[in-house]
């Protein structure tokens, strides 16, 4: 028997409740697929479905094997996935991104790492922000990323979050500047530099609305993300902009970086693939992104904050 | 420059990416059948939406004569299904009539009233009338204490504030339709449909289910998008972690009257984001506006 194809009836089954709906999904008649049902159903000695004349409900067996099929499935379809890798590249190609404005060091340990360990893969890494890596993860053209949170991450595994806690860049003789940590509220009246919307539009809003809930309500944003372009607005016309400390070349005259009082903003990342499609390569890649990162992440967890369901919300935790 | 369909879809689509979420609408003109699809066969976790087919399920039975809704019942605190409205936020016993359930359950989103109703009518019973009306995508798998249970099982014992790790949003499994009460936004437009023209249920019946869709307390999502005197919007929302849901019925003192379902998943699991609440709104009044354009 071929147990991955008849697990695949199963489920398509047990999601459709239907057996013509699992079989027009499936690409096949109805009569072959009821009988690849009972030929499981023997292969295994548990009954997965009722049937009755109108309906098919799963039983409690059948939803107490559901999982694992699920899970079965998925590895499966990783090892097709590592296979035709290996068929299409000399050794196998890994298809992976890492976000704009990485630190310059974090990329270096990052592809000195993923070569140490995986030399015989071949790696083709792009940098792309978040949004245009969820694209490439959803059409299976990229095999894993670097997302920075929060981000749709229907469909997708993650690798454990990272963060880093975000300071602020600063002119260096700015009043702001003198002590040692500024507070948010201190930037009342500069503009703010932000990388485009477009690029992780909720990291985007998700900051803007942090920095509102701590007082600073920039009266522009400017859109732009390059050091040059960033240092030169920071100089000439009152902005500031956010950066973690090791994206920040200590050595620049005019320019500062301090730590923001009470640590309110967090950049968080962490490595993605397609759901059942992590592969060697692709969780070796995910491993290697996450250490790269964690030798300059902030350690423990989020400081925990009150979280207030309103009545809209209509559910219930 | 005329609004071609492609052209509606295109400007609904940028409002959803405008407010930071993916969605999925259907519209239909109730009476002329002319429609608006953007995603309108994506299977979609429903959450507190299939509220509607609960309330159809129990006019159904109440018109064949198996209840009556004016029966009164008892519901007492122990063992209510967990939220923030109605019976289910209320610390004494409760007696009151079916109908009057129903009411709490479509106004106010009541879990209490909405599982109290469901036990009454039975979850068969609820896809029994589904399938009946032609609904083959639309399916409920567990009552909505199960569903609200499966959610705190698989958000962990941190509460909503586990939300906050992308690693809990990516395992939660009420956000997966295969694996929860689902529907497509063209079913649900279907359903609103059959009640608004009587199909669903005799007209005395249809009537009171049109009054309780109407009583619907929520100005933020569907209504948002249409703030006018003379129009009368009446729906059921359905919202869980990162979902925003709004069904219902636009009807314009000409007698247009449209069909609108609306599905949306947010990019952040934040619980407080009026923007993705609105754009229900929005990209409703757009293809309303573009559906009533086609017949004048």
């Amino acid at each position: 028997m071929d147990l991955i194809r008849h697990l695949q009836c199963f489920v398509a089954v047990a999601e459709e409740s239907h057996f013509g709906r699992a079989a027009q999904r499936l690409g096949m008649a109805q009569p072959p697929l009821s009988q690849r049902i009972q030929r499981l159903e023997r292969e295994l000695g548990v009954r997965l479905f009722e049937r009755t004349s109108r309906q098919v409900t799963i039983t409690k067996g059948g939803t107490l094997l559901l999982d694992e099929a699920r899970e079965i499935l998925a590895r499966s379809e990783a090892l097709m996935a590592t296979a035709r890798r290996i068929r299409e590249g000399r050794s196998g190609l890994l298809r992976a991104a890492l976000p704009p404005d990485l630190a310059a060091g974090t990329v270096a340990a990052i592809l000195a790492g993923f070569q140490r360990q995986h030399g015989g893969v071949e790696l083709e890494l792009h940098e792309l922000p978040t949004a245009d890596q969820l694209a490439g993860l959803a059409s299976h053209d990229l095999d894993v990323g670097l997302l920075r949170h929060p981000c749709d991450v229907a469909g997708l595994e993650l690798g454990p979050v990272l963060r880093h806690e975000l300071g602020v860049l600063l002119p260096r003789h700015a009043p702001a500047a003198r002590s040692g940590t500024v507070p948010l509220t201190a930037l009342t009246g500069y503009d703010l530099i932000l990388f485009p919307r477009a690029q992780a539009p909720a990291v985007h809003d998700d900051l803007l609305t942090t920095c509102a809930r701590h007082g600073y309500t920039p009266a522009a944003v400017r859109h732009g993300q390059g050091p040059s372009f960033t240092r030169g607005l920071i100089l000439s016309s009152r902005a500031v902009a956010f950066g973690p400390r090791d994206a920040h070349p200590g050595q620049d005259p005019d320019i500062t970086w301090r730590p923001l009082a009470g640590a309110p903003l967090t950049l968080r990342h962490s490595a993605a693939w397609p759901k059942g499609r992590g592969d060697a390569a692709a969780l070796a890649f995910a491993d290697t992104v996450t250490d790269a990162l964690a030798a300059t992440a902030t350690a423990g967890d989020l400081p925990p904050s009150p979280l207030h369901l309103r009545p809209a919300a209509e559910y219930w935790i | 420059m005329t609004e071609t369909p492609a052209r509606t879809r295109g400007r609904i689509r940028a409002a959803f990416t405008e407010a930071g979420v993916t969605g999925w609408l259907h519209a239909a003109d109730i009476d002329s059948g002319a429609q608006l699809d953007v995603g309108a066969d994506q299977p979609v976790v429903t959450a507190s939406v299939h509220k509607l087919c609960v309330l159809v399920a129990l006019h159904q039975q109440a018109e064949e004569g198996l209840l009556d809704l004016s029966e009164q019942t008892v519901c007492p605190p122990p063992g209510r299904t967990p939220g923030p409205t109605g019976l289910a936020a209320m610390l004494d016993e409760v007696r009151l009539s079916l109908r009057d359930a129903a009411y709490l359950m479509m106004a106010v989103s009541d879990n209490t009233a909405a599982d109290l109703l469901l036990r009454r009518v039975g979850l068969d019973a609820v896809n029994h009338t589904t399938r009946r009306l032609g609904l083959t995508r639309t399916h409920a798998v567990h009552t909505f204490g199960d569903f609200l249970a499966l959610l705190k099982e698989d958000t962990g014992p941190g509460g909503p504030q586990a939300l906050t790790d992308p690693r809990v949003v990516a395992g939660l499994r009420v956000l997966d339709p295969a694996a929860t009460n689902r529907s497509t936004p063209r079913d649900m437009t279907r359903l609103l449909g059959a009640i608004w023209r009587d199909e669903a249920c005799a007209p005395e019946y249809a009537a009171s289910m049109r009054r309780l869709l109407g009583l619907q307390v929520w100005p933020h999502r569907l209504a948002s998008g249409f703030p006018f005197d003379d129009v009368h919007v009446a729906g059921k929302t359905g919202s869980l972690p990162t979902v925003r849901n709004e069904v219902g019925v636009v009807e314009y003192p000409d007698g247009g009257r449209y069909a609108v379902a609306v599905f949306t998943r947010a990019s952040s699991p934040a619980a407080v984001l009026p923007p993705a609440d609105a754009v229900i709104g929005t990209t409703a009044r757009i293809a309303v506006d573009a559906l009533r354009a086609r017949t004048t």
